[in-house]
């Protein structure tokens, strides 16, 4: 992530992390089109004046976007009401299709993903995408670095079981 | 961790996740480049955004309102000088007669308008990150919005206008941000 204090670089810096970012502010929003919104603010803000501050880039992005979301959230009461009338897109995959990959197994985990309590997603996001340890997961989110590791656990746990009794059931 | 997991976590990460739409990295350009410091342009309107359709209806409501009004009060003083021509005063036959007290003139005209009040009411305060100043000198940059209410009311008729006015104010705060 260090190249992300290259000045002009937002571009490049942007290809590499935007899907993880957005997959976080996916977390917190009703559609994509809200989790867009939220990536351009917390990533704009970022880039415009926190990317000269040490520390790494992604928590404080991380951080941000879910600050960035709940003020959403909370301002756009209105839009949740429009959605519910006219549709959302919310069921916007969380992947995308790779040549040769299994796409049944890819809608499986992502369906299970979405079944997911929301504390334990956000930190198994936090985890497997965005690659933070529980030390810095547990910061993000202000709780104890047990129960990072623990909602982790419970998280895998829950997703292989659903996937297993796919399998077999 | 169990080491069971290991392979289910490689094929969580091998999954390749859903890019963002080229829309958003062309609001993000467009946004950098402007270097608009007073944050993205968001493509919805919400409560705060004072920059949405809605603020410029109050805005053309409030003018129109004004405009409205000062054209009443002007009608109303071209009739009552058309209507009260003064009568021409009576040959006097005292050389000495003492000249004619002017008619008091009214304290307040029909167009005066005096401000009777003014409120101004936080309704969002947003903390938009740090700043430098001078270079090394940390600090917090924070926008407050305020909403300005000024009431305008004529002693004589009444007749008052509310005026509400959208204004940002941005204040840089000293912080420590170690």
């Amino acid at each position: 992530m260090e190249e992300a204090h290259a000045p002009g670089s937002w571009s490049t810096w942007f290809e590499a992390h935007g899907p993880r970012l957005l997959l976080w502010a996916r977390q917190w929003t009703r559609s994509l089109a809200d989790a867009e919104d939220v990536v351009q603010e917390a990533f704009i803000r970022y880039w415009r004046h926190q990317r000269e501050l040490p520390g790494d880039p992604q928590a404080l992005l991380v951080t941000s976007i879910r600050r960035a979301a709940i003020d959403l959230a909370r301002r756009d009461a209105r839009r949740a009401r429009r959605e519910e009338r006219f549709g959302r897109d919310e069921d916007a995959p969380f992947f995308e299709p790779v040549p040769g990959d299994n796409a049944a197994r890819r809608q499986e985990i992502e369906a299970a993903l979405r079944r997911l309590p929301s504390e334990q997603r956000e930190v198994l996001v936090l985890k497997i995408w965005h690659e933070l340890t529980f030390e810095q997961i547990a910061d993000q989110l202000g709780i104890p670095l047990n129960t990072a590791a623990s909602r982790y656990r419970y998280a895998l746990m829950a997703l292989r079981k659903e996937l297993n009794s796919l399998c077999h059931g | 961790m169990d080491e069971s997991f290991h392979e289910f976590e490689a094929e969580l990460k091998s999954l390749r996740l859903r890019r963002p739409s080229a829309g958003l990295k062309e609001h993000i350009a467009r946004a950098l480049a402007a270097g608009d410091t007073a944050g993205p342009v968001r493509r919805y309107s919400s409560a705060t955004n004072l920059g949405g359709w809605k603020w410029h209806g109050w805005q053309l409501a409030g003018l129109a309102a004004v405009v409205a009004l000062i054209a009443a009060a002007g009608w109303r003083n071209l009739s009552r000088r058309d209507t009260a021509t003064p009568a021409p005063a009576p040959a006097s036959s005292n050389a000495f007669a003492v000249a004619p007290v002017p008619a008091p003139v009214p304290s307040a005209s029909p167009a005066r308008l005096p401000g009777v009040a003014a409120t101004n009411v936080l309704y969002d305060m947003k903390d938009e990150g740090p700043v430098y100043l001078d270079g090394d000198r940390a600090a917090r940059r924070v926008r407050y919005r305020f909403l300005d209410t000024y009431t305008l009311r004529n002693p004589r008729t009444n007749a008052s206008l509310k005026w509400s006015v959208p204004r940002d104010e941005i204040r840089v705060l000293p912080a420590s941000l170690n």
